[in-house]
């Protein structure tokens, strides 16, 4: 041992001795001829060269002998020197010396076989682990000590490449690395981390202009590829390497691969590193699957010698920040590559299986964050919570359920306990509800009922989130509800399945809620038969397009042929029993029927002057006409009558249309049945829709024909307490859309005709023949004479005219002016804006009293629906009275709701939309030249509210969660600057037309400067 | 000049949209309107009834006001109010039989009473006022008498038949029906002389509206009830437990020698076909309906009808005289109940009936199939009838309208 050391510590001195005189030699050196000498002569020590053939002819001849006469070593000495050169301090000291005096002096004058062999060697064929750690703190040099500074990183980096990347370099290190376990175990945890630190720091460190393959991207896909063969010669080396695994610690091979990964995973290259492995191991695991299933599938995983690599992998990971972005990335990488859920599960558990029981950490990832707070497909839901939450293998198809319970029933609550939030529902976005409520969905759909019963709270949380989805204006939300309702009454009573919507019929559920993504259908492969007959079921019962679109979705191959096979299946379909009744009753009936008529025609050929009419008869006419409104009303009131009630909806519009003098009296009482009647109760089963309509069309024209009277009555129900949200949210749809007819209303008149006054007479015919004008077609005027009386004063002259176009008989009721369509081309249409007049009473009645809380009337909390549908109707109105002063007038007091906190930082987006909704409006609404007066005038309260409007939709766009109001806001901010641009302009030409006039300039004016508060930046004008 | 020639083009025009509309249509005609429309009444029009030889018509409303229309212009020619505008008419009629210029207003006030048309309207007074003491819903009925026509139709003499008038047996009548007897010889010779003025007779739901009663329009008597209560020996039969007599009409058939017979159709649903020289008991009885006999028409031959009740049956029944039996001939089935009116052309080819749907319904009265459903007015209607010579239909309506109609019309 002592000689050992003894003869160690000499052979490093020699060693020393050695590298000084060869640097002195370099340092000394007058010809290229001589460093290259120098170095040979140590590099003879170290490698075996073969340098003779090379050397020659590229050097002088006076060194090739002194190169050639070199003594070279035997293969013991060679490999001491070797030991002692890299492990010692030489190695280093040299390196520094090649790497900035060699490398800027002499290295350009090297011939290539020089550079190769004696520069490049002690690199190369170096040991890596210290050839990184010389290279790599050589990239940050900086200019100093007079070295070319330039030539010194090319060139590092050319060796960077070379070493790493072109030789295997990081391959080199792992070995390194265990194969000093051992030897000398010098390697500790934190070298181990600096190393792969070191290495993964590489291609931030390298300049801008260094090789493509230095980039990120490409350097870590090769390290990443290397570190991965390990995996594979692992499996080469495992007869002499039995104890290898068996250590309970991970060795520093893995160590090295673990922190390298964490290192890329941190400096963002986790898609890269993922991207390699993840084929990798599917590859593994479909081998492992395929080659004997029917064994307990986790000995086999367990005894495989390749799995160990990769189960040891994860856990050498220390950086939790890693493992998460591995195991993300993982799961979307195995998304794209159709990952059956078996595989998937089997994938999950060979890398975390072990951790997730020994780390905390992991398994909160699992259950935690990737339930509740990250987003994946849906199949990645589902393999998590196989293998998180159910902690057992999957079935072929579908989620398995396994012994313990504890686990599937604390995720639900912990998942519900988010999912029924109201808060959640308001703030959460949308893919973010989407996947929690499927999160839900599926834990629920493995509980059972008993389950249920044993824990309290979650028939409660379940209720109070499905209730609070249910109030939701987004469809979608509402449809997560009845999934997660359906499921939940399944498990109660299967037999009797709760469908709170009509869309949802299917026992499967959609838990993308259409949100889907196209390559949705790929999770199925071929293992998974039973799940595609239920798909081509479904095809069968949806034809056709269905399967198309099933289709479409771009399957995997094997997939698509089979499900075409059962589709082929359908067209056959044995159940479809073809009734031989059905098939004789037609010929037959028809047979009777060709008997029937020639018996007929027999009998009345006798006497055809008795031809039947058409004998067809419905009993529409006979049901009650009302033709007054008063017995509408009546009607509407008698809600026992639904049959009447549901005739003088019919009729309404119509007859307040027509708006006879009555109207007026009676508008109030019209508006207000019509508000309480109960379409629902009173149509049929589906025609409730239509009721709807007519009553909301009636509405409308009732507001439209007579809106003081109406609106008095309507605005009074808004906030009555004796009606309910759906009434409410009807009124104001009402009042929107009747703002809008008033607006667009449009008055016909005919076109003035210019006809002439006198009309010529031509010479070919007589003055007393009528004129030959007339339509085409027509035939000339013939006399025709009269009878009967001798003294016959008038000559009468008839023609043929052809029918109109456009003519209609009706019955015996002649119209002869009917009006064609070139006549109705002579009229123009005026369309001309009612609305700003009836503006104020639309308006303000209904801003009164949004925030008063009453009895059944509470709009801020919980009718927010109402809030934001009032918010839009205003928004409307002020659209529908754009340009006009009742805009100007009705700003304010918009702008005022508008501002009111509880308004404009509603915690519902739909309310904040409708406020961005309403503000955008405001802003077109505004006539500019009003902006710019109100400017001039120092009227605080426009200007004011319209700096709100940008400063508030500004901190919309930075801080508001859902999407939709950002871009509503952006497009508000839009059309504030619009405004502000066409309201400067404005304040331009008032300027004029006061200097102009020398009228005495309001003082701010006479300033020379005024600030436009309204927009980013001041705009001055002197 | 200028309407002239205007009216010229629309008459061309209006020539070449009829052509069209036909060669359109011949598979499936579409039914035709009215081809005029009387608005006048204030009230439902209860009645409309032809003039029998000029072209007027007599409508009734529920307000006791009386029309007379002239059918060629369509205009009012003259209104009168002849009964109580409480009570109003129920029935107007108009026979050759009982002069050309006479017609006969029934009110609900319990009241018959027949007028003179003079020169552009009624007579200041009625000539006859009969006090029936009626107030039921039954419309009186004139007597219908086998036409020339009809019975050319059906091979038959009219002279011949109307030979053995005055033969049939007296003896079971009483004074009363001797009397009835020489108004009803004195009758047929009315026939033979449509001009001649005679008693004349009207079958009247009686003041027991049970009973049916005959009144001589002339001397405006009681001439028999039926059944009658007080003949002493024969077997009486009660028509109480029918109910009310909704529809009555009386006829003359040839085979009864001159012996007047009446159908009248009671609540239950049933008919009973009296023999005014058996009052004691009813020729036959029968019951097609199920609900109230409401109308009840006889053929131009008297060898037939048809009958309307509240149910939704319109039943064509055959009458033989010689076996003293009604037989249904064809039974139609409607989908909505209530036909209050029947009439039969005097041409026997078509019947129309008027329904409470709002419909009149046009049948072949010789096969029972079913021709037009005219689609007019938009209440109920009350009554149709035609013209004697079978060009003209009036439609009488709950809408205070009367639609004239020209179907079928007969080739002359």
């Amino acid at each position: 041992m002592e000689v050992a050391s003894k003869r160690r510590r000499e052979l490093e001195a020699a060693v020393l001795d050695k590298v000084g005189e060869v640097i002195s030699a370099v340092r000394s050196a007058q010809r290229v001829d001589q460093v290259i000498c120098a170095l040979h002569s140590l590099a003879v020590l170290l490698f075996p060269l073969d340098y003779s053939s090379l050397l020659s002819g590229s050097i002088d001849q006076r060194y090739r002998d002194q190169v050639l006469s070199a003594k070279v070593p035997s293969e013991e000495e060679r490999w001491e020197w070797w030991q002692a050169f890299y492990h010692g301090a030489a190695y280093p000291t040299l390196a520094r010396v090649l790497l900035l005096d060699v490398a800027s002096n002499w290295l350009a004058c090297f011939p290539l076989s020089a550079r190769v062999h004696v520069y490049d060697v002690f690199f190369v064929r170096g040991l890596s682990s210290e050839v990184v750690q010389t290279l790599v703190p050589c990239l940050q040099q900086n200019a100093s000590d007079g070295h070319d500074i330039n030539y010194v990183l090319s060139n590092t980096e050319r060796l960077l490449v070379h070493c790493l990347l072109e030789n295997d370099g990081v391959l080199q290190m792992a070995r390194e690395f265990c194969r000093s376990e051992d030897s000398i175990s010098e390697w500790t945890k934190p070298t181990v981390a600096r190393l792969a630190q070191m290495v993964a720091s590489i291609p931030d460190k390298a300049r801008l202009r260094a090789p493509v393959s230095l980039s990120s991207h490409l350097f870590f896909k090769q390290i990443t590829i290397q570190l991965l063969s390990l995996a594979e010669k692992r499996d080469e080396k495992v007869l002499d390497k039995v104890s290898f695994f068996s250590k309970s610690d991970v060795d520093d091979a893995l160590q090295f691969v673990g922190e390298t990964f964490s290192r890329i995973c941190r400096r963002g290259s986790a898609d890269v590193l993922l991207s390699e492995i993840s084929p990798r191991i599917l590859r593994h695991v479909q081998s492992l699957l395929s080659s004997d299933i029917d064994s307990a599938v986790i000995d086999v995983f367990e005894a495989h010698p390749g799995s160990q690599f990769w189960l040891k992998m994860i856990e050498a990971i220390k950086d939790v920040y890693a493992v998460e972005r591995i195991s993300e990335q993982l799961l979307h990488h195995l998304v794209t590559e159709h990952a059956s859920d078996v595989e998937a599960y089997w994938i999950l558990w060979l890398l975390f299986h072990r951790t997730i029981r020994h780390q905390t950490s992991v398994r909160s990832m699992f259950v935690d964050k990737f339930v509740l707070w990250k987003t994946f497909p849906i199949c990645c839901l589902r393999w998590i919570l196989q293998f998180a939450v159910l902690e057992c293998p999957p079935d072929s198809n579908s989620l398995t359920k396994g012994h313990s319970i504890s686990g599937l029933v604390d995720t639900l609550q912990r998942l519900l306990a988010v999912w029924s939030k109201k808060e959640f529902v308001q703030s959460a976005s949308m893919e973010q509800q989407t996947y929690v409520s499927a999160a839900v969905g599926l834990s629920l759909e493995k509980m059972s009922k008993e389950e249920l019963d044993e824990t309290k709270d979650v028939m409660h949380l379940i209720l109070q989130g499905v209730s609070c989805r249910l109030e939701s204006p987004n469809h979608l939300v509402r449809k997560m509800a009845s999934g997660v309702a359906l499921v939940f009454s399944k498990v109660i009573d299967p037999k009797n399945p709760l469908y709170l919507d009509d869309s949802c019929s299917s026992d499967i559920i959609d838990w993308e809620f259409g949100l889907a993504t196209p390559d949705k259908g790929n999770l199925d492969t071929s293992d998974c038969t039973e799940k595609d007959v239920l798909k081509s079921k479904a095809s069968i019962l949806a034809p056709e397009s269905d399967f198309n679109h099933t289709a479409n979705r771009g399957m995997s191959n094997n997939v698509k042929s089979k499900t075409k096979k059962l589709s082929e299946f359908k067209i056959a379909d044995p159940d479809e029993i073809i009734d031989p009744v059905t098939l004789n009753n037609e010929p037959v009936s028809d047979i009777d029927d060709d008997d029937d008529n020639a018996s007929e025609n027999s009998e009345s050929s006798s006497d055809s002057s008795l031809q039947p009419y058409d004998l067809s008869d419905d009993d529409t006419d006979l049901k009650r006409k009302f033709s007054q409104l008063v017995d509408v009303v009546g009607a509407l009131r008698k809600s026992d009558d639904a049959d009447g009630v549901e005739r003088a909806l019919d009729v309404a519009e119509n007859l307040v249309r027509a708006s006879p003098d009555e109207l007026r009296h009676v508008a109030s009482d019209l508006v207000r049945t019509l508000v309480q009647v109960r379409c629902s109760d009173l149509a049929v089963e589906g025609e409730e829709e239509s009721a709807e309509d007519k009553r909301q069309r009636a509405l409308v024209a009732l507001l439209v024909t007579c809106p003081f009277e109406s609106l008095d009555t309507l605005n009074k129900l808004l906030y009555s307490p004796n009606v309910d949200i759906s009434q409410r949210i009807m009124i104001l749809d009402v009042m929107t859309d009747a703002a809008q007819e008033l607006a667009n209303a449009k008055t016909v008149k005919p076109k003035h005709r210019t006809g002439s006054l006198i009309t010529s007479i031509s010479e070919s015919q007589p003055w007393f023949l009528p004129s030959g004008s007339g339509p085409p077609g027509a035939t000339s005027w013939k006399e025709i004479s009269d009878t009967g009386t001798l003294l016959n004063w008038s000559s009468r002259y008839e023609r043929e005219l052809p029918s109109k176009s456009g003519q209609i008989k009706r019955g015996k009721t002649r119209r002869w002016s009917l009006r064609s369509s070139s006549v109705q081309e002579n009229q123009m249409e005026w369309s001309h804006n009612k609305f700003p007049v009836h503006a104020a009473a639309f308006m303000l009645p209904a801003m009164q009293g949004f925030d008063k809380k009453r009895h059944g009337v509470d709009l801020l909390d919980r009718d927010f629906v109402v809030l934001g549908k009032l918010i839009y109707m205003l928004g409307v109105c002020m659209k529908c009275a754009a340009m006009h002063p009742e805009a100007s007038a009705l700003a304010p007091p918009l702008l005022d709701l508008l501002r009111s906190r509880e308004v404009s930082h509603h915690k519902e987006a739909y309310v904040r939309r409708a406020v961005l909704f309403a503000a955008s409006c405001i802003l077109v609404a505004l006539h500019p030249s009003y902006v710019a007066s109100s400017l001039v005038e120092g009227n605080l309260e426009v200007s004011k509210g319209l700096e709100w409007v940008r400063i508030w939709a500004l901190h919309v766009v930075e801080s508001d969660t859902d999407r939709e109001c950002y871009t509503m806001a952006m497009t508000c901010l839009q059309l504030h600057s619009e405004m502000a641009f066409q309201a400067s302009r404005a304040l331009e030409s008032v300027e004029t037309t006061f200097k102009t006039r020398s009228v005495g300039l309001p003082s701010n004016l006479s300033q020379g400067t005024i600030k436009i508060p309204t927009h980013k930046g001041n705009i001055d004008f002197v | 000049m200028a309407t002239i020639v205007k009216l010229q083009h629309i008459s061309s025009f209006r020539g070449k949209g009829t052509r069209n509309l036909i060669r359109e249509g011949m598979s499936k005609r579409p039914t035709p309107d009215p081809v005029a429309v009387l608005r006048g009444h204030r009230a439902s029009v209860m009645d409309a009834s032809f003039h029998p030889s000029r072209p007027l018509l007599f409508t009734g409303s529920a307000d006791g006001e009386l029309r007379i229309w002239d059918t060629v212009q369509h205009r009012t020619v003259s209104s009168a109010c002849v009964h109580s505008a409480a009570h109003g008419i129920i029935c107007v009629a108009s026979s050759p039989f009982i002069g050309a210029n006479k017609v006969i207003s029934q009110g609900r006030d319990g009241t018959v009473k027949c007028w003179d048309i003079e020169d552009g309207g009624l007579s200041r007074n009625p000539s006859v006022t009969i006090k029936t003491n009626t107030y039921h819903f039954c419309k009186l009925s004139l007597v219908k008498k086998p036409s020339a026509h009809a019975l050319q139709a059906e091979g038959h003499s009219y002279h011949d038949e109307t030979e053995f008038r005055g033969t049939f047996d007296l003896e079971s009548l009483d004074d009363s029906k001797e009397k009835a007897e020489r108004g009803l010889t004195e009758c047929s010779n009315v026939v033979r002389d449509t001009h001649a003025e005679g008693p004349n007779y009207v079958a009247i739901a009686g003041e027991l509206s049970h009973e049916v009663e005959v009144w001589d329009l002339n001397t405006a008597e009681r001439l028999v009830q039926l059944p009658q209560s007080s003949v002493g020996g024969s077997p009486n039969i009660s028509t109480s437990e029918r109910g009310m007599c909704m529809a009555v009409q009386a006829f003359l058939p040839t085979e009864s020698q001159g012996s007047l017979n009446v159908l009248a159709g009671y609540e239950d649903g049933s008919m009973l076909w009296w023999d005014i020289r058996h009052p004691g008991v009813p020729v036959t009885s029968i019951k097609f309906h199920s609900e109230p006999v409401l109308s009840i028409s006889i053929d131009e031959s008297c060898r037939g009808g048809i009958s309307g009740a509240a149910d939704n049956k319109i039943v064509m029944f055959s009458l033989d005289h010689s076996m003293g039996s009604c037989v249904v001939k064809k039974e139609i089935s409607l989908e909505r109940p209530g036909i209050s009116g029947t009439s039969i052309r005097p041409d026997g080819k078509i019947a129309a009936t008027a329904g409470w749907d709002h419909r009149v319904r046009i049948y072949n009265y010789h096969k029972g199939n079913a021709l037009a459903i005219l689609k007019y007015h938009h209440a109920t209607c009350n009554s149709v009838s035609y013209s004697s010579d079978s060009k003209l239909m009036a439609s009488a309506s709950e809408d205070r309208t009367v639609a004239l109609w020209e179907l079928y019309p007969p080739k002359t």
